[in-house]
């Protein structure tokens, strides 16, 4: 069979599955991991959380080579379960998804309020947020891609800058590994709870199985999210030990929304907030934008299938752009960031985004294991090995995961408690549970009148009217 | 199962409601593309090659290095070609693959959908 003329390398699957998991919101995560254990030592729960998303990502790699759709989430529960149920979750997990861009876009435009500042504090990250938003949905709009070699090279600029960075800060800053190995902190306890929230640092490598569609080999998907997993464990482990390193006690305690900024100035001055700003910059341009990308494709199928009303399947007239989906995804975007805004709870936005991880990874070894089941003889170019062990160890890994979040408090730096997580549990439940009347009650309305309008619509084929 | 002589009656069909549509025409003035369509239980495979959104022919047989593989059966791609069948619903439930980048799967289920809205 003949192969496709443009064919995605695996450099570029490498590069778009790590460049969607780098954010700005990593840093303050990255901070938060240190905080519940000990900032010297979040590389080991950074590792672990790192180690168990390689689990997952070999249950996705599966999955993608089973399917290779753009589909991909609510194809792989559809076929594992059924329709209704790869509709509530394939939304819930969508659309909440959409809600880290409250805490991105929240933590961006503190970094660019720092730097540029209009009217106050306040309303300049108003601005910026909006500003932000209406930038991606604007080439969002006009279908301009990031193409494979500008994403390669803003992603592994990124990388090289963080591990550059970091290597600069071990040289330069006396961290003390054997002292804080001694902390009351390092307990087993707190190196899991750490990992729960150290997930989060990974968010998004998955959304790469679409591009399984642009390769000549489904198994380079598979390889490149296992190998940004890998790259991602290794840059972040070493940044957040040099970023925690790098800060004063008085600057972890302030619970800054940009402690990268500030390691970036403590680090090289005023060349080191302006360099530190532009790879924020990226590092968010790059995951929302493919966000944003995703999730309109998405919310446009869902329509076309009768699942959104079909005003979310309407194009572009010039771009052939699925612009209903755009904007309605940017001002939910706008207005979660508007919450966040006025709230300051970017956090719980954080705590939850790394539920919904650990949720998502539990489904999709859940599908692994029906699918093996339900379709033992279909072509799999990738099998996760060892039967059905790995796919066990990931759903009961990260169902231990979500439990140990929804069970913990969220403190800052100083011991003070922000917010009891069981609330992330609560809204995520009330959510889910929209989803689910959503789907019981409105879909069939859609359904019913697609298959209404299917009868009365005359076939063309000749001889099948 | 179609036959050969139904789904390129079915794709000469497809070129002349695609070329007289002036909004497809408008929207997908800057989309050329080579695609193939194969049918996956005849093994039967079709070139249709479209340059600034004019399908300029359709032709059995796999002709050169495409942009976009589509796979279905048969039946599927002449009912898919006559506007009888909603593309997406298909894709969406893994009967119709297809090998391209994102942007070009929008497009061509927007061709169906704007020559035959439902």
């Amino acid at each position: 069979m003949a192969e496709l003329k443009k064919v995605i390398k695996l450099r570029t699957v490498i590069s778009a599955s790590t460049g969607m998991a780098i954010a700005t919101s990593c840093y303050v995560a990255g901070i938060q991991v240190a905080t519940i254990l000990v900032g010297e030592l979040a590389w080991i729960s950074i590792l672990v959380a790192g180690f168990f998303c390689l689990l997952s990502a070999m249950c996705f790699s599966e999955l993608t080579a089973l399917y290779p759709t753009a589909a991909g989430i609510k194809l792989f529960i559809q076929q594992a379960f059924n329709e209704k149920t790869s509709i509530v979750i394939g939304m819930f997990y969508v659309l909440l998804g959409i809600s880290m861009v409250g805490a991105e876009s929240y933590l961006l435009s503190s970094v660019l309020s720092s730097v540029f500042s209009i009217f106050n504090p306040f309303y300049d990250k108003i601005f910026w947020t909006i500003i932000f938003i209406l930038f991606i949905m604007l080439i969002n709009f006009r279908g301009v891609f990031i193409s494979g070699v500008a994403q390669d090279i803003m992603t592994y600029v990124m990388v090289a800058f963080m591990i550059g960075v970091s290597l600069y800060a071990f040289a330069t800053i006396d961290i003390n590994f054997s002292l804080a190995a001694k902390s009351a902190k390092f307990t087993f306890e707190n190196v899991m709870q750490a990992a729960a929230v150290g997930v989060f640092l990974f968010v998004g490598f998955e959304w790469v199985a679409p591009l399984a569609e642009e390769t000549t080999d489904y198994k380079t998907v598979g390889k490149g999210m296992l190998l940004a997993v890998g790259l991602l464990s290794i840059t972040y482990s070493m940044f957040i030990v040099a970023m925690f390193s790098g800060l004063t006690t008085a600057q972890l305690e302030s619970g800054s929304p940009i402690p990268h900024i500030m390691f970036g100035k403590n680090l090289f001055g005023a060349a080191g907030l302006v360099t530190f700003s532009i790879m924020s910059i990226l590092a968010s341009m790059t995951s929302f934008n493919t966000g944003i990308l995703n999730t309109s494709r998405f919310a446009y199928a869902m329509g076309r299938d009768n699942v959104l009303p079909r005003v979310f399947s309407k194009l572009h007239p010039l771009y052939a752009t699925p612009w209903v989906a755009i904007l309605f995804l940017g001002c939910f975007a706008i207005a979660i960031s508007l919450v966040t805004l006025v709230t300051d709870m970017y956090f719980f936005v954080i705590i939850m985004a790394a539920a919904l991880e650990c949720f998502i990874y539990v489904v999709a070894a859940l599908c692994v294991i029906r699918l093996r089941k339900r379709k033992p003889d279909m072509e799999r170019s990738y099998k996760v090995p060892f039967g059905i062990v790995i796919p066990v160890i990931v759903m009961a890994v990260f169902g231990l995961l979500m439990l140990g979040i929804f069970t913990d408090i969220t403190r800052d730096y100083s011991g003070k408690e922000l917010f009891n997580n069981y609330w992330v549990a609560v809204v995520m439940g009330l959510f889910l549970l929209c989803m689910f009347l959503y789907t019981a009650l409105i879909v069939p309305i859609f359904k019913k009148r697609a298959a209404e309008r299917a009868q009365t619509k005359v076939k063309r084929r000749p001889g099948k009217a | 199962m179609a036959t050969s002589g139904e789904i390129l009656e079915a794709l000469a069909d497809y070129t002349v409601q695609c070329n007289e549509n002036k909004r497809l025409r408008k929207m997908q003035r800057d989309w050329t593309k080579l695609i193939h369509f194969n049918a996956e239980e005849t093994g039967e495979q079709f070139t249709m090659n479209v340059v600034k959104g004019e399908i300029l022919s359709c032709e059995p047989g796999a002709k050169g290095t495409p942009d976009v593989i589509v796979t279905a059966k048969s039946e599927d791609l002449c009912d898919m070609f006559w506007g009888d069948l909603n593309p997406s619903q298909k894709y969406l439930q893994g009967e119709i693959r297809v090998k391209a980048s994102q942007e070009d799967i929008v497009r061509i289920d927007a061709i169906t959908m704007i020559i035959w809205p439902d």
